[in-house]
């Protein structure tokens, strides 16, 4: 039962966001996430699949369920891109050194319940994020 | 409806616009150029753009959206965004975007009523 669920993608084309949201989606409807929290989680996966292919070129996105005293599902997306300046300021909402509205990392995190950043300067970015099943 | 398939259709002076469920990058960008080249081919005066089946509304698919509406508006014309889903009128709010000046409908029954009302309004004005 530890392994409910898992699985990995290359992010390298546009396309595979769209497939990196039908596969999120899959995963969260098997662990049995309600309507609206599969919504939140792939919307996340969809700002963090993007992220990587606009400003890292390409990365991997894995999954897993998490089956300990907590259920949930844990995503981890990983770029060898150019890293963030500034984690705590991209985690300001309005920020963006991109083409984008800088809504996606604060807004990711209100999405889920728990996100990491953990990124290098001219090695990459890893972004954890979980959501507990609540029952 | 396939994925990727952007439904163009006008009813009177309004075009109705459905976007397919999980639309890629490339889809919603056109949907943009489709959709103000299609205002000027038929000289509308109105445009829905129903999203009842659409799944997921992110940072980029929001901001074309916006910006179509604000196109549209340049060129004369009134939007109403029909038929967001209640999944994803939470996710996109605590993800943070607004749809600041846009307007909203239930369905699409309800967006054509809107746009009726708000021409029939701009013509006794005229």
């Amino acid at each position: 039962m530890n392994t409910l669920c898992q699985g990995e993608m290359l992010i390298d084309t546009e396309n595979d966001i769209v497939m990196a949201r039908k596969s999120v989606r899959e995963a969260a409807v098997t662990l049995g996430f309600g309507v609206t929290d599969v919504t939140r989680i792939v919307t996340a996966a969809s700002e963090l699949t993007r992220n990587i292919y606009v400003y890292a070129g390409s990365g991997i996105m894995r999954w897993h369920s998490i089956n300990d005293s907590n259920v949930g599902l844990e995503l981890v997306f990983e770029d060898k891109g150019p890293g963030i300046i500034d984690v705590k300021l991209a985690m300001e909402p309005g920020y963006s050194t991109g083409k984008g509205l800088g809504m996606g990392l604060p807004g990711t995190k209100r999405l889920m319940d728990e996100m990491d950043v953990l990124s290098e300067i001219g090695k990459g970015t890893t972004i954890r994020i979980r959501k507990w099943l609540r029952q | 409806m396939p994925n990727g398939t952007v439904s163009v259709i006008k009813i009177r002076d309004i075009l109705l616009v459905t976007v397919p469920s999980d639309p890629d990058d490339i889809t919603v960008s056109e949907l943009q150029e489709q959709v103000l080249y299609a205002m000027e081919r038929h000289s509308a005066k109105g445009l829905i753009l129903d999203i009842s089946t659409v799944e997921t509304v992110d940072s980029f698919f929001a901001r074309t959206i916006s910006e179509t509406v604000k196109m549209v508006a340049l060129m004369g014309g009134l939007s109403v965004l029909s038929g967001m889903r209640a999944c994803v009128a939470v996710t996109t709010t605590q993800l943070g975007l607004t749809f600041e000046q846009t307007l909203t409908a239930l369905d699409v029954d309800r967006a054509m009523d809107m746009l009726s009302v708000a021409m029939d309004d701009k013509g006794d004005s005229a």
